[in-house]
């Protein structure tokens, strides 16, 4: 059993290969038009943009992706970013403590995701109506918690998580590949990481090969949770200010980050590294946008064609040898 | 069922006392809702307290009827809100620029068709999974009608698109025959037809029934057409009540009829699905709302209770069915 | 702390049909729960209500600027028939048609801060946005000296509130033809949206001298972008909620629009229609604004305000 889950795993491999490829051509051939159409896209500064822009995305995406692995869904990460941010922004406000603030951010995350979690590995409810429900939970105690005041001013110490440099290279995007490399090691070297892509494949047959489904489903909305509080503070130290509903805006271009990158909805299928060329196309695509002073209200549907391109990409390669349907 | 010449899927035996059994979840949560509110409000049981709920109610029952089938076949569209609002946004403009009401009806129900179509075929010839199509087209949807519009309202003063919403057909309110049409034909399709046979068909097990055929593609393409239309329909009931076409009006309304078709009792896996319960749910969601502004609780309130109305559904089913 | 405060919410709800408050029961319509301003213009309907001896009732949607939200919220209240309205539309023309069931259920309302394009209203009371930003956009150019390179953050499209805005800043702009505009990009009045549009904006135009933003929120958002990036440049908004950035003198103006007293004397005008006292049909605030000239005035917290005296406001 373990065999074929491993031989499998190869076979999966070569494909995740071959699909990063492809989109990391894409990518660079967004580039390439951008550097013709613009004169200050190939300048450093606007490329370090890009890349704090996208890390955002990242960051919250990268958490996503282990969640879709396992054919799940969490569309409470939006509102959990915004509670998550306003709770830290309080406790930095009433403690000073930059690192006690943080804590309660990543905690607050954690612990929606956790919540999550129970909801679809204990309670067995359908991941996406779960998380639909706890956004309105979320979004209702944010709300209430703000009533519609704005909490702002923090410690440079804190600022420096979203807006720093280190060695030229926004702190963000150190985080960023940090997260890249944890993500990638779990998801692709460790037993957990095997696990899970083993449940998002075949759920029953992980089941009798000895695979603990509801202790790494809760796992795996627990990192989504703790992601989305980790991001709220970078988002957080950037903006230097909190809202109730600041996190709103990113629920679905993070779901359609991993998407673009390859992860699918199926799953089983998916990197956590095609997350990251995912999140860069589509920040890469609205970054060009606002170079080209293109009117915003194309930004809708232009990421939906984005969506649409890829997801029919990867349905004309993966005819012929498609094991997974 | 007739000319069925397929063997019977399970839901079609459901007899009323199938579906009776099925009650408690959503009927008990309805039940409840009613009960509080009618203790803690005069007006709640008031007739024109009634009508309301039934009025606001409409608009979120024709998507969540056709949204009942594309979840029983084990898919789920999420552009419905989007598709709603820009086809709202065509009706307004084609009556703006002295189109008759019918013209403009025929034009929102193509739009909603179109979209309904193209969902359909790359969810089934494509094998694309129906939530990242329908989030690509979301978006292809929501961006035509900003752009249609520049983002402003379509303001319409035409009397007949007026009389839609506001008036009534032999003393019973359009809006709500408008409604009960739709609950008709969709139980007729569901219930009584092949169309409906392949929808409890194919969120069953598609291969086990030697469905994976042209036939069951085309099947699955109407479902999703279906929604479209719908979607079309409901820009009507939407710009009437508005008088005018507005680019984000309905933007989301699709997560409250997967909400609204969940509290129902249709269930994301193995193609059950029940569009009675539907009717509760989207009841159960009408009067949640109603009721909390009957009652003016906090805004914020308001926003945890949706939450977890379908929480709460959710468990009890699971409950039930540990039982 | 927290479920204490949940406890007796509900606990007022359900009790509320039951305990007649003496005076007026006004609804109170607002946009969002997440806008400062809205918080600011609530306060000021309580704290007015409160001084009168009437009562409020607040209805909000769920989900920010919702149109078929308040449509419903309208004929929930047109049933519990509250004696008086106080008005904002989610938006201004598709909201006609429910301001017209408000008026055929004869109860009077009060249109505030965002005017509707039709319905019958007892008054009108708000800060006129052309003007409004026409002053606030003066002011910054006035602080260039007449020249320089300036870009305008938008707000959301087809509100209306921006549209007036923007025309007033292009009509300054008309009075000040050495004033280049490099660009006018829509941060529909977010911050961080904003953000991300100036971050990219710098990256097209080296020399940046001013900013227009259509409110604060996209002002900060834009005050954030510079520091990150070292850059200077002079920063306008509307709306008088970055009170603090101002202070700190990081935010050169802010078009002051007067949420609290917004609804102060809206409520104080449907509640004053029903004691048959005079109102004005329409009560303009004259666009004034904050600078660091003056901004220790507006030091006051939220729950600190005071509404002001009608007859102070009010002149013959």
């Amino acid at each position: 059993m373990n065999d074929a889950i491993a031989s499998g795993r190869l076979m999966a491999r070569l494909v995740d290969l071959k699909t990063i490829g492809y989109r990391l051509a894409a990518a660079l051939a967004i580039c390439l038009v951008l550097a013709a159409a613009s004169d200050v896209f190939l300048t450093t500064n606007n490329l370090l943009n890009v890349l704090r822009q996208a890390s955002l995305l990242f960051l919250l995406a990268s958490g996503l992706t282990l969640v879709i692995l396992t054919a799940g869904l969490d569309l409470s990460v939006g509102a959990n970013i915004g509670m998550s941010a306003c709770i830290a922004a309080s406790v930095i406000k009433l403690t000073g403590s930059a690192m006690l603030g943080a804590a309660t951010g990543v905690g607050v995350g954690l612990a929606i995701g956790l919540l999550n979690g129970v909801l679809v590995a204990l309670m067995r409810m359908p991941p996406f109506i779960a998380t639909y429900g706890m956004l309105w939970v979320v979004h209702g105690v944010t709300y209430w918690f703000m009533a519609g005041t704005t909490i702002y001013g923090f410690p440079a110490a804190f600022r420096a998580l979203g807006s720093g440099y280190f060695l030229g290279l926004p702190i963000p995007v150190y985080l960023m590949f940090v997260f890249l490399a944890l993500g990638s090691f779990f998801a692709q070297r460790t037993t957990y990481g095997q696990e899970i892509y083993a449940i998002g494949a075949n759920r029953e047959a992980a089941r009798l090969s000895g695979v603990p489904i509801a202790k790494r489903l809760i796992l795996v909305y627990a990192v989504s949770g703790a992601m989305a509080g980790l991001a709220s503070l970078v988002f957080l130290a950037r903006m230097n200010s909190a809202e109730g509903d600041i996190g709103e805006a990113f629920t679905l271009p993070a779901i359609a980050a991993a998407l673009i990158g390859g992860t699918s909805l199926f799953g089983g299928v998916g990197t956590v590294s095609g997350t990251l060329v995912g999140a860069l196309i589509l920040t890469l695509v609205l970054n060009g946008m606002n170079l080209l002073t293109i009117d915003a209200s194309w930004q809708p549907l232009v990421t939906g064609v984005i969506v649409l391109l890829a997801v029919f990409f990867d349905a004309l390669t993966r005819k012929g040898g498609d094991g997974r349907q | 069922m007739s000319e069925n010449s397929i063997a019977t899927p399970p839901g079609t035996t459901s007899t009323f006392s199938a579906e009776l059994r099925r009650v408690p979840g959503v009927a008990w949560i309805l039940g409840l809702l009613v009960l509080v509110f009618a203790l803690a409000s005069r007006d709640f049981l008031s007739a024109p307290n009634l009508l309301n709920i039934g009025l606001q109610s409409v608009i979120l029952l024709i998507l969540a009827l056709p949204m009942t089938m594309i979840i029983m076949t084990e898919g789920v569209d999420i552009s419905m809100g989007a598709v709603l609002t820009l086809a709202s946004v065509v009706l307004a403009w084609v009556l703006a620029h002295d189109g008759s009401l019918p013209l403009a009806l025929a034009a929102a129900l193509v739009t909603g068709l179109a979209f309904g179509v193209g969902n359909g075929m790359l969810v089934a010839l494509l094998k694309m999974p129906p939530f990242v199509v329908t989030l690509g087209t979301m978006g292809v949807a929501q961006g035509l009608a900003l752009l249609a519009t520049d983002g402003q309202s379509i303001v319409v003063s035409n009397d007949s698109l007026q009389a839609v919403y506001a008036g009534s057909f032999m003393g019973i309110p359009q809006t709500l025959l408008i409604g009960a049409v739709v609950y008709a034909l969709s139980h007729w399709l569901l219930y009584q037809t092949r169309f409906g046979t392949y929808v409890f068909a194919l969120g069953g097990n598609p291969d086990a029934l030697g469905l994976a055929g042209i036939r069951a593609n085309y099947y699955l393409i109407a479902v999703y057409a279906f929604g479209g239309l719908m979607a079309g329909l409901a820009a009507l009931i939407l710009t009437s009540r508005m008088s005018s076409g507005h680019p984000t009006a309905a933007i989301g309304m699709e997560f409250d009829a997967i909400a609204a078709v969940v509290v129902g009792g249709t269930s994301f896996e193995h193609g059950n699905g029940w569009l009675f319960g539907t009717l509760l749910g989207v009841l159960a969601v009408g009067a949640l709302r109603n009721g909390l502004n009957l009652l003016t609780v906090a805004s914020s309130v308001q926003v945890s209770c949706i939450g977890l109305l379908v929480i709460v559904a959710l468990l009890i089913d699971g409950f039930k069915g540990k039982k | 702390m927290k479920m204490k405060t949940l406890a007796s919410l509900i606990t007022i709800a359900l009790l509320s049909p039951l305990a007649h408050a003496d005076g007026e029961k006004i609804a109170v319509f607002t946009k969002n729960l997440t806008n400062p301003l809205f918080a600011e213009i609530r306060a000021g309907a309580d704290n007015a209500a409160k001084q009168m001896n009437a009562t409020t009732q607040h209805y909000v949607p769920t989900k920010p600027d919702s149109i078929p939200e308040q449509m419903s919220a309208i004929e929930d209240v047109v049933v519990k028939k509250p004696d008086a309205i106080v008005f904002i539309p989610v938006d201004s023309k598709a909201m006609v048609a429910g301001v017209n069931k408000i008026n055929a259920a004869n109860i009077p309302v009060v249109n505030i801060n965002d005017r509707a394009a039709g319905g019958k209203f007892v008054s009108f009371v708000g800060v006129n946005d052309y003007d409004l930003g026409l002053e606030t956009a003066r002011f910054l150019l006035k602080n260039l000296g007449g020249k320089g390179n300036v870009v305008i953050i938008e707000g959301v499209k087809g509100a209306s509130t921006n549209q007036d805005r923007i025309r007033g800043f292009k009509k300054a702009l008309e009075e000040n033809p050495n004033v280049k505009l490099l660009a006018s990009q829509t941060g529909n009045y977010q911050r961080n949206q904003a953000l991300s549009v100036m971050e990219n904006l710098m990256q097209s135009f080296p020399q940046i001298d001013g900013v227009l933003a259509a409110n604060d929120a996209m002002a900060t958002g834009v005050i954030e972008a510079l520091a990150a990036a070292n850059r200077k440049a002079l920063v306008i908004g509307v709306n008088g909620t970055g009170i603090d950035e101002i202070k700190q003198g990081k935010l050169l103006a802010t078009g002051d629009y007067k949420g609290f007293q917004q609804g102060c004397l809206g409520t104080m005008a449907a509640i004053r229609h029903l004691r048959k006292l005079p109102v004005p049909a329409e009560l303009m605030f004259p666009p004034n604004l904050i600078t660091q000239a003056n901004v220790q005035s507006f030091l006051v917290p939220k729950d600190k305000m005071v509404c002001p005296k009608w007859e102070d406001v009010v002149k013959k």
